[in-house]
């Protein structure tokens, strides 16, 4: 639409009025959704359960204050505690849901006339009042039992979703039988070995997800062709940079198998997680043995097949006695390694992410705030970071984490420890972060644009938000991606020290720590694949930041910049 | 010469700035002035960046605001735009006292006030395309429909010389002049009725200079903007400006319409300014006033007259009128080193350099005085001054040698009472005498000057400076 003005439809008034392209994507993502439905469903659930325990434990905190503060101030401070603690969470709430859900004013609905500055708190008011009449309610009126109900309803629904089987489970692909004298192998898909069958369902999960990307891909390229106003934005660019940047793509390659590893891990490992890690003793497996065809326990069977150096030892790509197939081997007492490395994905890139997330926010935002206000703010934080620095970081995340697991806190409960490492992680790591991107913070505050957008009045926060954060952003990827690896193999070498996440939990530190004394032997693998992943992971991320960092600079020299400057007008 | 002109212009103390009333004032500054704190967490002695300034810009001229760096311009403009607060005084906008808005108030009135940066490079943000950038003011104000704000941005980049289709381009993708096209863009996007000016081509090359300024001109006729230019350029001044006010070290030194102030300055620093613009005509004969030491630190303004320490014109004590020209100017050499000795002599590191024998910053006052005074004749009642200040000097004392030289050479210029009243009442001093803005023609031109007090009987600044320059 070469020189035209942009015709101003909403998104939704184009789908209808072309709606073709945009149901053949549904129905595709469709499909999707519906091959592993019970899988979706399952994480579903889990996250909602993890929601619950979070809310459940954020209800708790004015009652715990309140008693606390009771205890040593008496009845009457508590109760105040207990009133300013509900009113600062449920008006931090507020300013969330005002933020989410309500788009228009409360304050003009009801006419009310006061200056734009006071209407802003007065709105936050009224809907910090609106949430408490709800919370109230569901405290102490029948409502909440109701609420409770539905919860409940809605729980089973999801969870009879959630057993049904889905293309990459167990029960579809089987991998799990017993060699016969005359080499057929009986339990396992079509009869193939264990090891097929393995590797098959590897494939489907994979080609599954990778069916996803491309899916997804396919619609933001119909997105951009039916349904986007403009022909052309920066973000094209952008995405055009990040594919011709190959370091960036190979960390994509890498941290998307991760990824992947991580969420589909009941479908990748070769044993489930419950006989493998769990209750090996509550599990039986049938072998071919003298005897024709037995029973025996995981745990049993686990003594057996232990690699320990020597002769005691089940490699890589091998089964041991049992028909069992062990992709990278089994540890030191038996387990599969593959299914442990697995399961340990997932808990090192959820401490991973949730650690980095958090202290790159809070690193952004303090550095934002200092380089704009500058003068006693930016004293206040360097005091702050510089005295965490100062503190001997490895033996400040041992105290802590010991301090709250032997306290039996509640937050230690919470993933097997894995979100109070989190926020330990979290807690003493943005001071670096926060020193790293400071300097480039202070640097862009004094640009002239700053002014400029002071001087046709833009907020502060936005100011700092859209003149300042993006040049702050590129430096963040890069200190923050750095800081995951760090943060992985700190966990790694927590678990390492027997602290961290505990057994039988699967660590990938733990890993490293239990075959690190077999390292020279025939079961070298124990330690040394666990240690080759986190190295991995962490180049990775790396080259991921790298790669997204030259991607959303538009100055950045790769990319085919002179394309873009020609078909820059519009088309 | 300008004798009329003084002459009509009688001197009085209060000079009634308000004298232009009947004609359409836009912006009234009483007093204003914008002190930036020190950079310790105490404060300190705080920086007079704009000490004491009024005036007023009338709707749709252009007033000029020359002067050197460091003079306080841009923090006078940034002040009228409140990008700084001011330490105290008015700016009236239309009646209204804007250094007591804040909030909701002040950001409905930014819409009336806008700048345009100096530097293209640094005053446009990179990472958004042309069209956010010059479209923010309307998001922020709220101002209709998206889509119209669409549409206006794309008029504005056609009024200010661009492509509609630069819309969606970067700032890197554009050429300096192009960029500060933008800039401009931007500031008209909210139709304020103000704008500053901050050297808005003084970092462009020469050959685009010429048509950013026709492109304001045009401007400021299509919308009848009413703008505030900062520069140090005199030419572009001279050329776009109705109005010019000359700034010194925080003041305002002369304020009146260009083309006289340009051809018949009044003031001795509007003379020494002027004189610096080259004069195409190699031929031509012309006298460069050059003006002696550096500014004084706008932390410790000298007292009386801020322009007493370098001007070419100071009032001279009638005891010591008939010293030589070569003498005065060496005596004024001499204090001027004083000072600096003065200022400089608590920093620490200086004191290092010369214990470490390193190229001191001054040698010895005797040094001083022998290649100052050394092949002059002095006469023997300056001979005794000079030989007691540098006693005291030699102590180490510069402050109390100053005080005594001031105290002997010093004139009203530097804040001692005239006429022999210094030496009756020392009490006095406390207050140094203060120059008064004079009306120096019929236009009412104003100079920050004692030489234009008509009560008492200097000479004018131009005949002293024929006299001792030419």
């Amino acid at each position: 639409m070469s020189m035209n003005e942009f015709d101003d439809t909403t998104l939704r008034d184009r789908i209808a009025a072309n709606p073709r392209p945009a149901l053949l994507w549904l129905v595709g993502v469709l499909v999707l959704v519906a091959l592993e439905l019970g899988r979706i469903a399952d994480g579903v659930l889990r996250l909602g359960g993890a929601v619950g325990i979070m809310v459940e434990m954020i209800v708790t905190i004015p009652s715990s204050v309140r008693g606390a503060v009771a205890s040593s101030f008496g009845t009457g401070a508590g109760i105040a505690a207990f009133v300013i603690m509900a009113f600062i969470l449920l008006g931090t709430v507020a300013i969330i849901v005002k933020w989410l859900f309500i788009p228009w004013s409360l304050v003009d609905r009801l006419g009310i006339d006061v200056s734009t500055g006071r209407e802003d708190i007065l709105e936050r008011l009224l809907v910090t009042g609106l949430l408490a009449i709800v919370a109230a309610a569901l405290v102490w009126t029948p409502v909440g039992g109701l609420f409770e109900m539905l919860i409940g309803v809605l729980t089973r629904g999801v969870e009879a979703v959630g057993s049904l089987t889905t293309i990459t489970s167990r029960e579809i692909i089987p991998n799990q039988g017993y060699q016969l004298p005359d080499g057929s192998w009986e339990g396992t898909f079509l009869g193939l070995s264990p090891a097929l069958a393995w590797g098959l369902r590897v494939l489907v999960v994979y080609a599954y997800a990778l069916t996803w990307l491309g899916w997804l891909w396919k619609g933001y390229e119909i997105f951009r062709e039916h349904y986007r106003e403009a022909d052309w934005t920066p973000r094209d660019d952008s995405i055009n940079r990040l594919r011709t940047h190959y370091w960036g793509v190979f960390g994509f390659v890498v941290v998307f198998m991760f990824v992947v590893m991580a969420l589909w891990a009941p479908a990748v490992s070769p044993v489930t997680a419950e006989a493998n890690l769990y209750s090996p003793y509550g599990n039986e497996i049938q072998y071919y043995g003298d005897d024709g065809v037995q029973s025996i326990t995981h745990g049993d069977a686990n003594m057996n097949s232990r690699s320990q150096g020597g002769d005691e030892n089940v490699g890589l790509m091998s089964y041991d006695d049992y028909d069992r197939f062990h992709p990278f081997g089994t540890n030191t007492d038996g387990k599969d390694l593959f299914t442990f490395l697995a399961y340990g994905a997932q808990v090192s890139l959820v401490i991973g992410l949730l650690a980095t997330v958090l202290m790159a926010v809070v690193a952004t935002v303090l550095a934002l705030i200092t380089a704009y206000y500058k003068g006693v703010a930016d004293l206040l934080a360097i005091i702050a970071s510089d005295s965490v620095i100062a503190l001997p970081r490895l033996l400040l995340v041992l105290l802590l984490s010991v301090l709250f697991m032997q306290a039996n806190h509640p937050i230690a409960e919470i993933y097997d420890g894995g979100l109070l490492l989190a926020l330990i992680f979290a807690g003493t790591g943005w001071p670096l972060l926060w020193r790293s991107v400071r300097g480039p913070a202070l640097q862009v505050s004094e640009q002239e644009w700053i002014d400029a957008a002071k001087s046709y009045g833009q907020s502060p926060a936005a100011t700092m938000r859209k003149h300042m954060s993006p040049y702050i952003a590129g430096y963040m990827l890069i200190y923050a991606s750095l800081s995951l690896g760090g943060v992985i193999i700190g966990v790694a070498a927590l678990s390492y020290l027997g602290f961290g996440v505990q057994a039988p939990t699967p660590e990938w530190g733990r890993a490293v720590f239990e075959g690190k004394s077999y390292v020279s032997t025939s079961s070298w693998h124990v330690a040394t694949l666990p240690g080759l992943l986190v190295v991995f992971l962490v180049t990775g991320f790396n080259a991921l930041g790298d790669g997204i960092r030259d991607a959303i600079d538009p100055q950045s020299d790769s990319g085919d910049g002179s394309a873009a400057a020609a078909t820059g007008g519009g088309g | 010469m300008s004798q009329n002109a003084l002459e009509t212009g009688t001197a009085e103390a209060d000079v009634d700035v308000d004298s232009h009333q009947d004609s359409d004032v836009m912006v009234e500054v009483r007093d204003l002035r914008t002190y930036y704190e020190g950079d310790g967490l105490f404060g300190g002695t705080p920086v007079k960046a704009v000490d004491g300034v009024s005036f007023d810009i009338k709707r749709g001229e252009t007033l000029g605001l020359v002067g050197e760096s460091g003079c306080g311009k841009s923090t006078l403009g940034r002040t009228l735009i409140q990008l700084e607060s001011a330490t105290g005084g008015e700016i009236r906008f239309d009646g209204t006292d804007i250094t007591m808005l804040s909030g909701t108030d002040l950001k409905e009135w930014r819409r009336n006030a806008q700048m345009v940066f100096q530097d293209p490079d640094s005053s446009l943000n990179d990472r958004m395309t042309i069209g956010e950038i010059v479209r923010e003011p309307l998001d922020v104000h709220d101002w209709k429909t998206p889509r119209e704000r669409r549409q206006h941005v794309k008029e504005l980049l056609d009024t200010v010389g661009l492509q509609r289709e630069h819309y969606y381009r970067y700032p890197h993708q554009f050429s300096g002049g192009q960029r500060q096209r933008i800039g401009i863009a931007r500031t008209l996007t909210l139709e304020p009725e103000f704008i500053v000016l901050d050297e808005p081509v003084s970092a462009l090359d020469v050959s685009v200079q010429a048509e950013v300024i026709n492109l304001l001109e045009d401007l400021q006729e299509e919308f009848g903007l009413t703008y505030l230019f900062i520069a140090h350029d005199l030419s572009v001044v001279r050329h776009i400006c109705d109005r010019v006010a000359v700034m010194y070290l925080g003041n305002i030194m002369e304020i009146g319409p260009t083309e006289e102030l340009f051809s018949n300055p009044a003031n001795p620093y509007t003379h020494s300014l002027l004189s610096a613009i080259p004069e195409p005509d190699p031929t031509a004969h012309k006298d460069r006033i050059t003006l002696q030491g550096t500014p004084p630190s706008p932390r410790f303004p000298p007292s009386g007259c801020p322009f007493s320490t370098r001007c070419p014109a100071r009032i001279r004590p009638p005891e010591y009128q008939d010293l030589d020209n070569e003498l005065w100017h060496q005596l004024d050499t001499l204090r001027e080193v004083l000072r600096e000795r003065d200022r400089t002599e608590k920093s620490v590191t200086d004191r290092i350099r010369e214990l470490l024998g390193k190229e001191p910053h001054f040698g010895t006052i005797d040094e001083i005085y022998a290649e100052l005074f050394g092949d002059q004749a002095v006469p023997p009642a300056v001979e005794d001054v000079l030989d007691d200040a540098a006693e005291l000097a030699r102590g180490g004392n510069e402050r109390a040698a100053l005080d005594l030289l001031g105290a002997e050479f010093g004139s009203v210029c530097e804040g001692h009472e005239p006429d022999g009243a210094a030496e009756a009442d020392d009490a006095d001093a406390e207050e140094p005498v203060e120059p008064d803005y004079h009306v120096v023609s019929p236009s009412g031109r104003r100079s920050l000057c004692h030489r234009h007090d008509s009560d008492a009987d200097y000479r004018k600044p131009e005949h002293v400076l024929d006299d001792r320059h030419r």
